[in-house]
Order: structure tokens, then C-alpha cells, then sequence
């Protein structure tokens, strides 16, 4: 039992974290392994400034919290400290994957599922160089706080990603699939799918044209509408950024408009999957914040730090990709909420457009970037031929003004391979999804 | 039965800087050990967190030789090499008011500027040994100093930003560095649409192509680079590939996961336009008849797999003026860009600059540039020089024709 000490702020967060990663390339084993590393991670805060260590063997966390208080100095009103008073004393064990965690799995059946998908890559002709990845995560997180925090909770992922190189001629692609979710008996039964993602990015390469560069009116999917939230606004509402410059107040009020009335991005970490933050890593309770909710700038995320700075309240957003970091204000599942037309109504009126169906990667800042894997041509308001496109972009606030239409369907969307950077922390596990969303106008490359 | 060692220590402080003011003080420490074993074409691996205990871990290692991971290593020969790039670069107990005095100077220097991120000292060292009595040492310490510039009122997460890395100390450079980006970021600057030579960094450049560089992607056909391997595919100019000198790289080692040393320590992909090698690892070079390029990495407890620990461009020449004489747009900060599977480039770039007789004269509002693969590096590419334009980093800067538009 950690012992704190009087007239400072300390917590101390374990994750104790088991895995799996077992990777077949072109049929041959590559990796197989099953680490379980417990590490710790612990600050003190004397009001001025935090100190922070992380621990790789838990027997010497007291140790190390002793010399972390020899650093900083003693303060009788710690407690009245702005952050300070703004830290929940929650008191929770709440553990919801004990009767399906993946360490009670055993490890032959996660190998022998990957196995039977490995002859889905290699169907097509022009199919090479095939890569399967089964991966699996069990964590048990226990935070103490000197304020009597004391929480002990799961988080839990599985999934598969899939891959292979695809060659014709001079056509080439990288052809890509990917699940994650939270119970190993999901992944179970997903050949036809996988069949008919491996058969559509094949046709995909070999039927792709380039795109002529210009401004179109673009749909997103669900997938590629998450991402989009998630880098246009999501990091926009990290009000870590804010701290800095005391202007940015002004800026960023609460209630200005800052979308089409249409549209509304919450943020939530209850939902289980990859974005799955019960209690964040300053044992704060998840709860459902808005960002933007019709079109209007209703919330930002938080950690202690920026909720006192800010004079606002918790969010639920301290978090760090593991025990070597100190939590910053980070997104969990985000999404944009769903509207109330189908996908044929949402591409009906575009006479010449595109539709972001899966994508590779996205970042942004004051601009967006987007870049797709699969994307197709709207004409006439239908779908039409495969098209090749570098990037989608455009001004986040711009774009978030030209949404004009969303489908009546939420998927939200988990992960289990890459993940979530911001600055020197990347990987970051988080969940995003959506509707459909049309946009009148991005730029297309 | 053939066996290798491994042991990376790395110790770091970090402070972290809101508002112009350092609010947190983390120090991170680790050490991991590795053990491998090969027999009959198969690799065993063992890996712990703290202090490795070698002879625990080569009999874990041993044992998973039964899980039958195919794997070739013909293990390299003797060599004894220990390289030591410690050297104190700021006093640890000196290093808190040393960098909040230095923080101080860039607040009067460039008021309109709310400064953020991190500074991080690091000290590692790596060692590798094989039972061929291979054995190498290297260690070193390294400083990092990542400003991020928010201007007074811009509303934005970031508007510019200032990089120091490196084995020495100068506050006066890092502050006059932040001096001229702060002058270039309060010039407003202009530059019609049109073919622009541009300077850039290889990763916001080449970052997404390295797949391309990869050897399965390269024997499998899908690479644009598919069969080219010993052909002069690109510009003379142009000599690229993994940094392992710490003189352009500071805290790398100088041999990769696999014990292969590099000449000047540095694995070349292309040498002077013609592709030389891909990136492989032992038991993928072997798999493929490629070259072992010197390309691996690994997890403490993994199997080896393929790293670049830094991108290394052969410098043309010291001075922008010497590749460009007229202007040229520098890019601090592109935004995802890609490449499609035919090769076409394109990027947002959100903090942009104008060049002009070797320096940054103003900010360019945000562009777009675009190119293809082989125009960039090949009939496009003119050079590289210092990544001293608005940073001080011991790396390189590409430069290259690209279209422009607004």
C-alpha cells in the first residue's frame, strides 16, 4: 500500500497489461508472443510544479514517490489548490470483461482463428505478399490519489489487421483490412466479409483512374466521417491548447456558431472498444460531453490543469498511452451524430462527386487532411467508377460549415492497430464513427 | 547454436512548457535485455524489462524455439567497435533555471508568440554481442528542445514552431533561431501559383513512400520501385537513406537490432541516384536474395523487424543560394500528405515561408503542393542543404521542384 504524505498532491496509476501479437506472413509465422508488463506511473504536485516518474517494477513506486516529494516543496493548502479541488475522489471497481477476457482465450485458438482467414489474401491473381496480425489487449488500471481516490478497472480489445501486397502490370495497391472489438467471439464468422473486402480492392486496383484535382461535393462514410471529426474538431477541442495564450478564451467561446446547424460531435469514453476510458488516468468519471451540438460550440475536453485554468468543468480526458507518460487532455470515442436521411438520399442531388468509402490516414490543424484508400465517383447521383485520390482537405471551419447532409445510422468504430499522436505520445487507442456525412465543397487532390 | 545479446538503457528528464513557463519536471528510465537463439532456421527470442538476467533469458529463448518461427540469421563476425558520445550538455541540477532563463529571453524576444512543449534530455546506450564475438557499445547524450509558437490571438493549436537537437548547449542560438521565425511569421508574404522549388524535410516528403522502400513490398510487385534495384532511377543529386552517425543524428547507435555496421554509418538506400538496396532485414534478404541493408529493429521481446532510426539526405550544399538563387517556399509543417498507388504526391501545407537569398523573408499563407515519385526525386530534385533555416538540427533539407497552388 502506497503511502502518501501529507501537504501535497500524489496519485499513482498501475496498469498491469497482458497481450497477444501473433503475425503469419506470406504463411509463415513471423511473431508470437504474449507479454504481460505491469508498470506505474506517478505524480506529485506541490502547487508550482509537477514532478513525474515512471516505475518498471512496482516494488519500488514507494521508493520513487518518497523521492518525488523530496523534490517538491510542502503545502499546507494544497488542497484549496485550483487543479487540486477540481480532482474527483471517486471510489469504483468496475470490471466488465472478467467472463470473456482474451487472457482466459487460449492462444492456440487465437492462432488457429488468424490462420483460417490467411488464404482470404491470397484468392486474387495479383494478391502478394499476404501479412495477418491477431492482437489482443487485457489491462487491469488501479488509481490511487492522496485525495482517496481509489479505482481498479478492465479495458479490453481484440481484433485482426490484414494486408497484402496487389500487383498487375503497372497497377499496384495496398490492399487493407482491419477489426477490432472487445469480445474474441466477434471476430468469429468474418470470411465472407473479408472475401468481399480482398475482391473489391482488387477491382479497385485494377479499375482506378485518377482523380482530376478540383473542389467537389465529397460523402463520408461513417469511417472516414470519424476520422474527420476527430482531426477538424476533436483536437481543436483539447483545451490543452488553450492554456498558453489567454486570448484563446475570446476565441473559442462556448455558444458561437462554428458548424452547419446540422451538426453535433459529442465525445464519450463509456463506449466500450478501442476508445473505452471509464475512469481517465486522473481518476476522472467518463460522461457524454458535447463539442459542437447544432452547429453551436457547446463543450472542449479537460484534464484537472485545463478545467481550473478554464474555469470549467472535468471531462473525463486525462489520458496517456501507457505508464511512461503523464496524462494529457486526449480524446476517448468520438463521434458525429446521426441525421435523418439514407444513403440514396444523401448522394441523390450530386451530379459530379466523390465518396470517401475507407481511408489510410488523416491529420489536421487549421486544415484537415484526409487520405482515402477506397474512394469512388458519384454521377448523377449514383455510385460509379473506382478513383485514386492522393488527399481530400480543406479549412476545418469552412468544411464544418458546408455539411449539408447526414445519414440516419451511427457506427462507431474500434481499432487495434495504430492509433491516435499528439506530440510525443502516439498510439494512442480511441473510437470514432458516425453517419454518412455529405459536404458540399472540399478540395480534392 | 547461434545466440545474440542485446541489453538499451535510456535515461531522460523532461520539462514541459506552458505559457512560456515550465510546469512539470518527468524523468524515465529503462532498461531492457534481449536474448535470441537460432537452430535449424528457426529463432527463439526472450526479452525482459530491468536488469537482464542472460542466462534466465537464454533458456526462455531456447524454449521458444518450439513455437517454430522460421527465421535465417547468418550471424555477422568478430568485431569489437565501442563508441561513447556522452558529455555533459547541461548540468541536471542547473538544467530547470537554465531553460526557464533561456524561455524568458524568447518572451522578450518574440512577445506576440505564446510558447509550449518540451525539453528533453536523454542519455542511452545500446550494446549488441554475438556468439561470433561480435561486440558493440555505443551511448550517448542528447538534448531536444520542441517550441511550439501559438500567436497572441490566432486561435489556432499552433502557428509556428522551433527545433533544437543535439550534443551541445547555445541559449543565444535557440533564442536568435526564435527570433527569425517570429520576424518571418510577422511578414506577410506572397508567391503566385505555379512550379516552385521547395524545401522540405525528408519525412514530411518521403515518409509515406517508404513503404515503397520496403523489401516484401519491393519483390512483391507492388512497390513503384519494382524491379529497379541497381538502376540510376533519380537524380544524381540525390544519396539517401538510415541515419545511424551521431554526428547528423544525435542518440543513435551506430549498428542496427541485427549487429550490422553501415559505412560512415549510415545504411544508403539510393547513392547518388542509382537505388542500392531496400530495406531488409537478415532473414528477409536472405528469404528474397536482396542485400542486407542494416535495417533492423525489435521490440525487447520480438522478433526482428524492419526500422529507420533517422532519414539521412546527403547534403549538396551549405547554403540554400548555392541550389536556389531566387525564391523558394520552405515548409515547416505539411498536413498528411500521401501518395497514390501511381505515385502522385500531394500535401496541404500549413506553415509555409518565403526564401529568399538564403533566409526567411515571410509567411506564406497556407498552400497545397503536389508532384510525382520519380519527377521529385529525379528531373525535379536539386539538392539539400542544412536544416537551418528556421531550426538547428544536424540533419538535412530537401529541395525540390513542386507545384504550388493556393
Amino acid at each position: 500500500m502506497v503511502k502518501f504524505r501529507e501537504n501535497y498532491y500524489a496519485d499513482v496509476r498501475i496498469e498491469d497489461r497482458s497481450r497477444t501479437v501473433i503475425q503469419y506472413q506470406d504463411g509463415n509465422l513471423q511473431e508470437f508472443k504474449t507479454p504481460v508488463e505491469v508498470r506505474a506511473f506517478l505524480r506529485v504536485y506541490d502547487g508550482k510544479m509537477w514532478y513525474y516518474a515512471s516505475v518498471t517494477d512496482v516494488a519500488h513506486v514507494q521508493k520513487t514517490l518518497d523521492r518525488l516529494y523530496d523534490a517538491a516543496s510542502p503545502n499546507p493548502d494544497i488542497e484549496k489548490d485550483p487543479i487540486v479541488s477540481k480532482l474527483e475522489r471517486n471510489r469504483d471497481r468496475k470490471f466488465i470483461f472478467e467472463d470473456h477476457s482474451v487472457r482466459n482465450i487460449p492462444v492456440e485458438e487465437k492462432q488457429a482463428l488468424l490462420r483460417s482467414y490467411l488464404p482470404l489474401l491470397s484468392e486474387d491473381s495479383a494478391c502478394a505478399m499476404p501479412i495477418g496480425i491477431y492482437l489482443d489487449r487485457n489491462s487491469v488500471f488501479t488509481f490511487r490519489s492522496s485525495l482517496g481516490a481509489d479505482i481498479t478497472y478492465d479495458y479490453q480489445t481484440c481484433g485482426l489487421s490484414l494486408r497484402c501486397s496487389m500487383a498487375e502490370g503497372e497497377k499496384k495497391f495496398s490492399a487493407a483490412w482491419q477489426r477490432g472489438c472487445t469480445r474474441f467471439e466477434e471476430l468469429k464468422g468474418l470470411t465472407d466479409e473479408i472475401r468481399a473486402s480482398m475482391r473489391e480492392q482488387a477491382a479497385f486496383m485494377r479499375e482506378s483512374v485518377p482523380v482530376v484535382p478540383g473542389k467537389y461535393p465529397v460523402v463520408l462514410s461513417p469511417e472516414a466521417a470519424g476520422v474527420f471529426a476527430h482531426e477538424s474538431f476533436g483536437h481543436k477541442s483539447e483545451s490543452d491548447f488553450m492554456l498558453s495564450d489567454e486570448s484563446m478564451r475570446q476565441e473559442w467561446q462556448i455558444g458561437k456558431q462554428v458548424g452547419s446547424p446540422i451538426l453535433s460531435i459529442a465525445e464519450c469514453g463509456e463506449y466500450p472498444g478501442s476508445g473505452y476510458v471509464p475512469y481517465d488516468d486522473e481518476g476522472t468519471k467518463a460522461r457524454k460531453n458535447y463539442l459542437i451540438q447544432n452547429g453551436i460550440l457547446a463543450g472542449r475536453l479537460h484534464s484537472g490543469q485545463t478545467a481550473a485554468a478554464l474555469e470549467e468543468g472535468l471531462t473525463g480526458n486525462a489520458r496517456a498511452i501507457d505508464c511512461t507518460f503523464e496524462p494529457i487532455v486526449r480524446m476517448t470515442t468520438t463521434y458525429i451524430e446521426p441525421g435523418d436521411q439514407t444513403f440514396e438520399q444523401l448522394i441523390a442531388p450530386i451530379q459530379k462527386g466523390y465518396y470517401i468509402k475507407t481511408i489510410s490516414h488523416g491529420s489536421g490543424m487549421s486544415t484537415f487532411t484526409i487520405a482515402p484508400r477506397l474512394a469512388y465517383e458519384i454521377e448523377n447521383g449514383h455510385l460509379g467508377k473506382p478513383i485514386q485520390i492522393s488527399v481530400i482537405t480543406g479549412s476545418v471551419f469552412e468544411t464544418l460549415g458546408l455539411i449539408d447532409g447526414l445519414s440516419n445510422e451511427l457506427t462507431l468504430l474500434s481499432f487495434v492497430a495504430g492509433g491516435c499522436g499528439k506530440m510525443e505520445q502516439m498510439g494512442l487507442p480511441v473510437g470514432f464513427g458516425g453517419p454518412c456525412v455529405r459536404v458540399s465543397e472540399m478540395n480534392v487532390q | 547454436m547461434d545466440k545474440e545479446f542485446l541489453k538499451n538503457s535510456s535515461r531522460s528528464v523532461t520539462l514541459n512548457i506552458t505559457g512560456g513557463k515550465i510546469d512539470s519536471y518527468r524523468e524515465k528510465e529503462q532498461t531492457t535485455g534481449t536474448v535470441r537463439v537460432y537452430a535449424n532456421g528457426k529463432i527463439g527470442v526472450a526479452g525482459c524489462l530491468g536488469e537482464p538476467d542472460e542466462e534466465k533469458l537464454t533458456a526462455q529463448a531456447e524454449k521458444a524455439l518450439e513455437l517454430g518461427i522460421p527465421y535465417v540469421s547468418a550471424l555477422d563476425g568478430a568485431l569489437e567497435r565501442t563508441r561513447d558520445n556522452s558529455a555533459e550538455i547541461v548540468p541536471e541540477k542547473e538544467l530547470i533555471p537554465t531553460m526557464q532563463a533561456m524561455l524568458d529571453e524568447i518572451g522578450k524576444e518574440c512577445p506576440g508568440f505564446a510558447v509550449s512543449n518540451k525539453i528533453c534530455l536523454t542519455w542511452e546506450s545500446g550494446e549488441y554481442r554475438n556468439s561470433n564475438g561480435r561486440n558493440l557499445k555505443s551511448s550517448g547524450s542528447s538534448l531536444a528542445i520542441s517550441l511550439l509558437f501559438q500567436s497572441r490571438g490566432s486561435g489556432n493549436l499552433m502557428d509556428a514552431f522551433y527545433q533544437y537537437s543535439g550534443r551541445t548547449f547555445d541559449p543565444e542560438k535557440v533564442v536568435a533561431g526564435c527570433k527569425t521565425v517570429y520576424d518571418a511569421y510577422n511578414t506577410p508574404a506572397e508567391l503566385e501559383e505555379g512550379e516552385w522549388p521547395v524545401i522540405i524535410s525528408a519525412g514530411e516528403l518521403l515518409g509515406q513512400a517508404i513503404s515503397h522502400f520496403v523489401g516484401e513490398i519491393y519483390v512483391s510487385g507492388a512497390s513503384l520501385l519494382g524491379g529497379k534495384l541497381g538502376e540510376e532511377c533519380f537524380s544524381e543529386k540525390l544519396s539517401f537513406g538510415d541515419d545511424r552517425n551521431s554526428a547528423t543524428n544525435p542518440g543513435s547507435f551506430f549498428f542496427d537490432d541485427e549487429g550490422t555496421v553501415s559505412p560512415e554509418d549510415r545504411s544508403l538506400l539510393i547513392q547518388n541516384g542509382t537505388l542500392k538496396a531496400v530495406l531488409t532485414t537478415k532473414n528477409s534478404a536472405a528469404k528474397f536474395g536482396l542485400p542486407v541493408s542494416g535495417h533492423a529493429g525489435s521490440a525487447y521481446d520480438g522478433v526482428p523487424t524492419l526500422t529507420m532510426q533517422g532519414l539521412y539526405v546527403a547534403r549538396t550544399a551549405d547554403d540554400i543560394r548555392r541550389i536556389v538563387p531566387g525564391k523558394a517556399v520552405y515548409v515547416m509543417s505539411a498536413s498528411g500528405g500521401d501518395y497514390t498507388p501511381s505515385g502522385h504526391f500531394a500535401t496541404p501545407v500549413q506553415m509555409a515561408y518565403l526564401v529568399e537569398g538564403g533566409r526567411l523573408v515571410g509567411r506564406l499563407p497556407e498552400l497545397n503542393i503536389s508532384g510525382d515519385f520519380f519527377d521529385i526525386l529525379g528531373k525535379n530534385y536539386l539538392g539539400a542543404i542544412p536544416n537551418t533555416l528556421a531550426n538547428c538540427c544536424p540533419d538535412s533539407l530537401m529541395v525540390t521542384k513542386l507545384q504550388v497552388t493556393k
